[in-house]
């Protein structure tokens, strides 16, 4: 058992991910043609408007739900919207954040266009930790959006004038997700302004110059898209009941900063924070790059169930540092 | 005249040298139980100041002092680095010359060295890297520059908690990898500089297992030991380093095997911080262990602070590798010259925790300002933790031993009563 162990916290998590990732990028992008489809609560991009998909996104259909007229809202209908985020809600407690470091395909491309930067030598770019902080409250105001727009299609909120039928899913309109994905299965239709009307002209813009920016920008940030992703904000609303954690002990820790440094996402709090055992920010994916380069015994540990599953160890660090091949 | 003075002066000053290195080494190895695979250590300090004080025969030496010198990047550009603070008494005495009477023993012996020396090593130095750290070491590089040293000061924040701190010193160093590369006049590429993360890093993970043997009660070996051993690393020929201490490991796995250790069974287990003992000033740790007391851990930038932590890059790329080898020396770093520096206070309570330390030993050199103003920091934070300390102010000359023995000793007896009180 503890050889087991021994190897467990010595093996790299990345090199475990990378092979996961593609996998999970296989089975939703392309889990259609092999007749396999996982569900409709997914709490990551597996993006509806890709035909052949493997499952599909919780927030197309929570969308869709908003938009329900507040009388049938609170009824009966009720019941199918409570369903739905339940079931959202186990896929979610399952991996936690790990959705987005292992299964997400927006969050795959970005990595495998940051391994293409990695192999052209040029330096990745980070946010000072002002900018950081500003930027990370863009998600909530998605979140926020992505509820209250759909919701005023068929409600006065505010006693302001209903919106039109063309802004039912207005997250979705903007994502990359729908741009980008299809293209995998040959289809570029969504890649293109519609002009039917003005709405739709002006949120496909919208989403063009967003695909835009989740290309360039994730060729020089990593994981640039996920500081603004209102997934990530949901998650984090549910986050501690989660059953895959991460915690840290302070005593431990050197602040030596290996974990920030490494980090995709570029979280301060998981080098500067000494005193909450429970570690997850709203911004992390568990990559668990942090455990990977955290020399100190059992300063940062990965739990499932209360189970440890990975945790930092002297010997681990060394080993992986060590490894012909680390950081290329 | 002038110069028959001078030569004279080097002379003396030869002798007197040769003379404390030759009693501190007796010392050392007057304690029973010491692991053989020490003698090359002791060789190694009886050669390098035995019959005449010289450079090691390299060819590109980069001198340095202070820890916070990345030496990753000295290795990579082909050159050697040499950490030159010096422990020595005879050249203490030739540097209150240049300094006031109440300067720092560690900085004016090491002014003095360098003005003893001043006709060759100038000449034998690439470049002599002074970190701006405390307020004497940085004032030391226009002395040492007058000597015609070719002084090299590497800018360093006073603080590391901030952004733009560590974005200074990432910017600093990453300067003085392309002045680097002009002194030495090879480049540091991506494949050299790895294999010297690789290398520094290697020796660490010695020092690492090292430490962890330390925590064996009963210990197995004497923190006088270790720190000749610590001390050894930043002058010695890093891969003979790494096989003496490989073989120093072998040996104290072997012990521990057999049960075999060093001290009484029952002998305090102390922790040693403060001002760095550097050989041959290896005062204060002889005369605790002679006292009846066993150093099982340190926090001195002369062993654990210099040693310990490990560069972490993400990416194996220049960019990311300098910018990393920064961070490793500024981020985990201890040195009270920072400001705030509760990381030492942490750090202290970590090890004493680990280690299973009941006292603390706290060496301040008079006229070292830093850890003098932090003692009582430690102290306090050292006294709520319910663990005594034994705050220890002296210099280089051998004048105060008389008076630190006793007190040595009765703390050393009253963590005993202490013990018999608690059982």
């Amino acid at each position: 058992m503890n050889r087991i162990k021994r190897a467990l916290y010595n093996s790299s998590v990345s090199r475990f991910r990378f092979h996961i990732q593609w996998l999970a990028f296989v089975l939703l992008v392309y889990g259609g043609y092999l007749a396999i489809n996982i569900g409709d609560q997914l709490p990551t991009f597996a993006c509806v408007f890709t035909d052949y998909r493997g499952g599909s996104c919780y927030l197309m259909g929570f969308q869709h739900q908003m938009a329900l007229p507040f009388d049938r809202l609170f009824s009966g209908r009720g019941i199918g919207v409570l369903t739905g985020l339940m079931t959202f809600f186990l896929f979610f407690i399952l991996l936690n954040k790990a959705w987005c470091g292992f299964v997400c395909p927006l969050g795959t491309i970005q990595d495998w266009l940051s391994g293409l930067r990695k192999k052209m030598s040029v330096r990745y770019s980070t946010y000072s930790r002002s900018s950081f902080r500003k930027i990370g409250k863009i998600k909530y105001i998605f979140l926020t959006l992505l509820i209250l727009i759909p919701m005023a299609i068929n409600n006065s909120l505010f006693g302001l004038p209903k919106l039109n039928h063309d802004f039912a899913v207005p997250f979705c309109m903007i994502c990359p997700g729908r741009t980008l994905l299809p293209i995998f299965q040959g289809d570029f239709s969504q890649l293109a302004i519609d002009f039917s009307s003005k709405t739709k002209m002006i949120l496909t813009a919208l989403g063009m110059a967003i695909t835009g920016m989740f290309l360039a920008g994730s060729l020089y940030k990593k994981r640039f898209i996920c500081l603004f992703c209102p997934m990530s904000a949901f998650h984090y609303i549910f986050a501690k009941a989660a059953l895959l954690r991460i915690n840290k002990d302070g005593s431990k820790c050197t602040r030596c900063g290996n974990c920030y440094r490494v980090c995709d996402v570029g979280i301060h709090d998981i080098a500067d924070d000494l005193d909450n055992k429970n570690i997850l920010k709203d911004d992390c994916m568990m990559c668990f790059k942090c455990v990977e380069m955290c020399p100190e015994n059992d300063c940062l540990e990965v739990k499932f169930l209360g189970l440890p599953v990975y945790k930092a160890t002297e010997e681990g660090f060394f080993t992986r540092m060590g490894r012909r091949g680390h950081g290329k | 005249m002038e110069n028959e003075r001078f030569i004279r002066m080097q002379e003396t000053t030869g002798i007197h040298l040769a003379m404390e290195v030759e009693e501190t080494l007796q010392q050392l190895q007057d304690f029973p139980d010491t692991p053989e695979a020490m003698d090359y250590f002791f060789d190694f300090f009886q050669k390098l100041f035995g019959k005449n004080h010289r450079l090691p025969d390299k060819k590109k030496i980069i001198g340095t002092l202070c820890l916070q010198v990345p030496d990753e990047l000295i290795l990579a550009a082909g050159a050697t680095p040499y950490r030159m603070c010096s422990g020595a008494y005879a050249y203490d005495q030739i540097g209150a010359e240049f300094m006031p009477a109440k300067s720092c023993p560690l900085v004016k012996a090491t002014t003095g060295m360098f003005h003893v020396k001043k006709e060759r090593w100038p000449q034998q130095l690439d470049a002599l890297v002074i970190p701006t750290t405390c307020d004497q070491k940085k004032k030391s590089c226009e002395i040492l520059k007058e000597m015609g040293y070719p002084v090299f000061p590497l800018e360093m924040p006073a603080t590391k908690e901030s952004e733009a701190a560590r974005s200074y010193w990432q910017e600093s160093v990453k300067q003085f990898t392309l002045d680097l590369q002009k002194i030495t006049g090879n480049k540091v590429t991506r494949k050299k500089l790895r294999e010297a993360i690789d290398l520094k890093g290697k020796g660490g993970r010695l020092f690492r297992k090292l430490h962890e043997l330390r925590r064996s009660t009963p210990p197995l070996i004497f923190g006088k030991d270790i720190l000749l051993v610590t001390n050894a690393y930043y002058l010695d020929d890093i891969n003979q380093w790494c096989a003496a201490t490989e073989r120093l490991l072998m040996e104290l796995e072997k012990r521990k095997a057999a049960a075999v250790h060093v001290g009484q069974r029952q002998a305090p287990r102390l922790l040693l911080t403060g001002s760095p003992p550097i050989f041959p000033n290896l005062k204060v740790p002889i005369l605790v262990e002679q006292a009846g007391g066993v150093i099982v851990a340190d926090e001195v930038c002369s062993s654990n602070r210099l040693l310990y932590d490990a560069v972490a890059f993400d990416e194996e790329n220049l960019n990311d590798m300098v910018p990393a080898i920064a961070d490793r020396y500024l981020k985990p770093c201890t040195c009270p010259c920072l400001t705030p520096n509760t990381d030492r206070q942490r750090r202290v309570l970590a090890l004493a925790d680990s280690h299973k330390v009941e006292g603390v030993i706290y060496q301040a050199f008079s006229g070292c300002m830093p850890y003098e103003m932090e003692q009582k920091q430690i102290s306090t934070a050292l006294g709520e933790a319910g663990i005594p300390m034994l705050y220890l102010e002296t210099d280089y000359s051998p004048e105060d031993m008389g008076q630190l023995t006793t007190r040595v000793e009765a703390f050393i007896e009253s963590i005993i009563a202490r013990r018999r009180k608690a059982a």
